[in-house]
């Protein structure tokens, strides 16, 4: 392998990393603030303007408090449970097509980490797998609450997994392909965006992504007027810190996820017909690829502080009597239409 | 090759420890290991579509289920029943028995003339589909009717009766 | 392959039926449609017998398919003829269980007409998950939970096996298909090494399945845990589709002399250890139903003789053995299913006085009793014969003697009951055997004389 080749791939998972962390800090004061404002509060304003430093100050508090590591707990695990929520939540980035490619002279650097062919089946992958941070980390607190809140996000993870499967089958049957890179580059312009093609699919993923990353109205394994604070009862410190910044990584990665499968990814309305250099145009569809995700960020909360949680038998009847017929509805409805255009809008 | 051999000298290590730790969860937290091994030979193999749904499927699905019912059950090292002597003879003779089929014909079947491929892409999603969809197309279809019976059973024996009997 | 698609489609057909409350419907409409699977199974009845292979070499429905499902059928049509008011004793959902029951035979259809390992595989999983469902219906009985964990885990255990050997053949051969394998076999200088431990691998698997020594361990548990009418299922129907599926690829693709000298010896074990366990522990029962559970290993013994003596022969010996063993046993079982629901006790001394009480019970009991024993002018007499024959023509002398000898202790067990339904008195009441249950006793019984008088008419189909 080339030197420089693994000196660019080396320089873009470090500054997706930046960015991930970043945005993730940054999602936790802007929680705060969009709350504030739904309830007709400041919020946070004292560190910096407007409560600028609040994140940092935050990190800083994290880190200096105690660490407790109850002394009946499984001490490995009690450890690996935030380490693995943290890992999890970061991998997802590496099939994300982050723009088009930005050229210099005559190297050609493509934002994207990985270009797999199974891209979306890898994201899939990776989100099957954020759950055993949460059990792990639920199960090594020997407490009764942390394990109600693992077996809770368990049986949430897997129910809602299916659902999400099958809104993916619909799309893959319209995108004809597995890489997210392709994906992205079919929804050029405005006109093509999968989102139009797949309205239902789309619903069933935004609600699958909210189970996913037990996001309130499905943050039934955290309840915290039920089962104290859930998975993460016994932590504190920066292990609790891994738990919550994977949190807001997972919401970071899956709007990511959401904008490229969807929302045209870096694509923009009227992005062939400016007529700018190449380079430029890439740069503006990393902007517009940030604009869609802080979008959805900004859903992702809205909805928290709108949304009453759900009662646990409501979350499984919405997932296996709702989302999962829907879901293959869907896929049915999808493979008509397909045939339908095929044979009359040739 | 060295990456295989190292992959290899992994999945069966930890495959050991699946079986000689004590502690059930820490069985499952090693045998998710070990499928995550696995779905590096799939990788080496080039065979990317099995390498990402056995990811999915037995690490993030199957195993997850495991853990779960074990924490439910909250087992540990105390409720594990220890096992007779005879039980652990029979067993390792029986499991040597095996060892040594295998290890035998293996040894005996040599790697001087290394298996070529006709296809080497044949692990990725369009050729398999395209084996699926046209060869073997039957017994996909017919794994239908497996799923149907499983699932029947499954409603079946988990549904509580109306009816006190 | 439109006898799999009927079944399958009964199945749920009769699971919407259950879904609409139609439950008087359940059985008449499974017992139709399974009258129609069979007449469909005849109609590719093949007199050249040159039938092909259908999408692309995954199935053959040739006669030996049409032979072996019609039994699976007609085998499966009596025992349900004997579930009049069965299953709703256990619970309410009835319908659920006639679809498992057809699920079941769609598997064991699938398993008589392979030409594909990968679908030998599919049809043993469908038959097995159905089986080990079956196994656990009585929910509240722990010894029925017991048998259904066991049957599972030795099951899935066993599976394994199976698919393991599956994969070293594909390995070696570089297909799955059964003319390829044999092809591969005639053409290669040198078979590969890893072939022959998935010969042996392939054997546990089977073994596992049809219950043969010393891969027995599950039988008697999981036969005396299942409901009564399941376990003449288990006994009767899937051991012979096993065997089927066993003899198929055997006779298709293993059959060269250079094979045959390494996996008869193996067999030869196999059998041998099957016809001592399974009749000595036979003995030693006190309880008619595990009584038939041992003695069925020791069938199992008696089948594997057709393999040793690999001809062409052999699926008309099989045929004819498991035809006879089939029709005897569920005779046996709806006798001990009646006294079962009576007298709610199954050891012999229940069937003492029956003789007197019960003349046609008795009098059907004791011919099918006589021919699982193999006593001449039944049915089982002429299963044995053609086995030893085929045996004694192959030149397995020690062996013949030795089934032989074990054949005479197993009339010493099945005559026990005859015994004590004859010759012991007890007081006792008039069973009552619904009508449904006469006539399948007549029928089979009738069958049984037949074959053992004029074994011709169906020793000759295939």
């Amino acid at each position: 392998m080339e030197l420089a080749f693994v000196i660019e791939k080396f320089a873009l998972v470090i500054v997706i990393f930046m960015i991930s962390l970043g945005v993730a800090a940054y999602s936790t004061l802007a929680e705060r603030k969009i709350a504030a404002f739904l309830q007709g509060r400041v919020g946070p304003h004292r560190a910096g303007w407007g409560g600028m430093f609040q994140p940092l100050a935050d990190g800083a508090k994290m880190f200096f408090k105690e660490e407790i590591i109850p002394t009946q707990s499984n001490q490995f695990l009690f450890i690996a449970g935030p380490s693995l929520a943290l890992l999890t939540a970061l991998i997802g980035s590496a099939v994300i097509p982050w723009g088009q490619s930005l050229t210099f002279g005559d190297t050609v650097v493509q934002l994207q980490v990985a270009d797999i062919n199974v891209g979306i089946l890898y994201i899939f992958g990776v989100v099957s797998l954020g759950v055993y941070g949460i059990m792990i980390g639920g199960w090594a607190s020997n407490n009764k609450f942390s394990l109600m809140g693992a077996i809770r996000a368990a049986s949430q993870n897997i129910s809602y997994e299916i659902a999400m499967g099958l809104s993916i089958i619909a799309l893959l049957m319209v995108t004809q392909s597995l890489s997210l890179k392709e994906i992205a580059a079919q929804q050029s312009g405005f006109i093509n965006w999968n989102v139009w093609a797949q309205p239902l699919g789309f619903l069933i993923f935004i609600i699958c992504a909210f189970a996913e990353c037990n996001r309130t109205p499905f943050d039934l394994p955290e309840s915290e007027n039920e089962l104290v604070g859930g998975y993460h009862t016994e932590y504190s410190g920066m292990k609790l810190g891994g738990f919550l910044f994977a949190e807001y990584i997972n919401m970071f990665i899956s709007s990511a996820v959401m904008a490229t499968l969807y929302f045209g990814g870096y694509n923009f309305p009227f992005m062939n017909d400016l007529g700018l250099p190449q380079n430029i145009i890439t740069l503006i569809g990393v902007l517009f690829l940030f604009a869609k995700i802080f979008f959805f960020i900004f859903f992702f909360m809205w909805v928290r502080w709108t949304v009453p949680r759900f009662r646990y038998d409501q979350l499984m009847n919405l997932g296996w009597k709702v989302l999962i017929p829907l879901g293959i509805a869907n896929i049915v409805l999808t493979g008509i239409w397909i045939i339908v255009k095929d044979t009359y809008f040739k | 090759m060295n990456l295989f051999y190292f992959i290899a000298f992994l999945s069966i290590f930890f495959s050991l420890l699946v079986i000689f730790s004590k502690n059930p969860v820490y069985s499952v937290l090693y045998l998710i290991v070990t499928f995550f091994t696995l779905t590096i030979h799939y990788i080496l193999l080039n065979a990317q579509f099995l390498a990402i749904v056995n990811f999915i499927v037995y690490m993030g699905a199957i195993m997850v289920l495991f853990l779960f019912v074990l924490m439910l059950l909250n087992l540990n090292e105390d409720s594990e029943p220890m096992k007779s002597n005879l039980i652990k003879v029979a067993g390792v003779v029986a499991g040597m028995c095996l060892l040594v089929t295998l290890v035998g014909s293996f040894r005996a079947l040599g790697d001087s003339d290394p298996l070529i491929l006709k296809n080497p892409e044949i692990g990725l999603v369009k050729n398999l589909g395209k084996v699926l969809f046209d060869e073997f197309l039957l017994p996909f279809e017919i794994s239908s009717i497996l799923l149907l019976s499983a699932m029947v059973g499954a409603v079946l024996l988990a549904k509580k009766d109306p009816k006190k009997i | 392959m439109d006898v799999i698609i009927t079944i399958s489609l009964l199945a749920i057909l009769v699971l919407y039926l259950g879904l609409f409350k139609a439950a008087k419907a359940l059985l008449p409409v499974t017992l139709v449609g399974l009258l129609v699977a069979l007449g469909l199974t005849f109609n590719h009845w093949d007199l050249a017998n040159n039938t092909k292979s259908i999408f692309s070499g995954m199935l053959l429905f040739n006669n030996f398919s049409v032979a072996f499902s019609a039994l699976a059928i007609i085998s499966t049509f009596l025992i349900l003829m004997l579930s009049k008011d069965y299953f709703e004793r256990i619970s309410a959902n009835v319908a659920e269980y006639y679809t498992i029951i057809l699920f079941a035979l769609t598997g064991i259809i699938i398993i008589a007409s392979y030409h594909n390992l990968s679908m030998l595989f599919i049809g043993i999983e469908i038959m097995s998950v159905s089986l080990y469902i079956l196994t656990g219906i009585k929910k509240r009985d722990y010894a029925s939970n017991e048998a259904a964990l066991k049957y599972f885990l030795m099951g899935a255990f066993s599976t394994g096996f199976l698919l393991f050997g599956i994969t070293l053949l594909y390995g070696a051969s570089g297909s799955f298909d059964l003319t390829e394998i044999r092809n591969y076999v005639a053409s290669s200088e040198e078979i590969s090494p890893i072939f022959y431990a998935g010969i042996l691998l392939s054997i546990i698997g089977l073994c596992f399945k049809a219950g043969a020594a010393p891969f027995h361990f599950w039988t008697p548990d999981v036969y005396e845990g299942a409901p009564t009418l399941i376990t003449a299922f288990m006994s009767t129907v899937v051991k012979t589709a096993v065997f089927a599926a066993f003899l198929r690829l055997f006779y298709i693709s293993l059959s060269s002399v250079t094979l045959q000298e390494f996996w008869v010896p193996v067999l030869v074990v196999l059998a041998s250890l099957s016809l001592l366990i399974g009749n000595i522990t036979a003995v030693y029962q006190q309880h008619f139903k595990r009584m038939l559970a041992y003695s069925s290993i020791s069938h199992v013994g008696y089948l594997l003789f057709a393999l040793i003596a690999l001809s062409s022969a052999s699926d008309s010996a099989v045929f004819l053995y498991a035809a006879a063993y089939t029709i005897a046993s569920i005779i046996a079982f709806a006798a001990l299913m009646v006294v079962q629901k009576q007298v709610g006790n199954d050891s012999f001394d229940n069937f003492n006085g029956l003789g007197r009480k019960n003349p046609l019970l008795a009098l059907t009991l004791t011919i099918s009793m006589l021919s699982l024993a193999g006593i001449p002018l039944t049915a089982g007499f002429i299963g044995k014969f053609m086995m030893f024959t085929g045996a004694l023509s192959t030149y397995h002398t020690a062996l013949t003697v030795f089934a032989v000898l074990n054949a005479i202790v197993g009339v010493f067990y099945y005559l026990r009951v005859v015994v004590a339904m004859y010759f012991k008195d007890a007081e006792r009441n008039e069973l009552a055997v619904p009508v449904y249950f006469k006539i399948v006793l007549v029928v089979s019984t009738l069958a049984t004389i037949i074959i053992g008088v004029y074994p011709g008419f169906i020793a000759d189909l295939i």
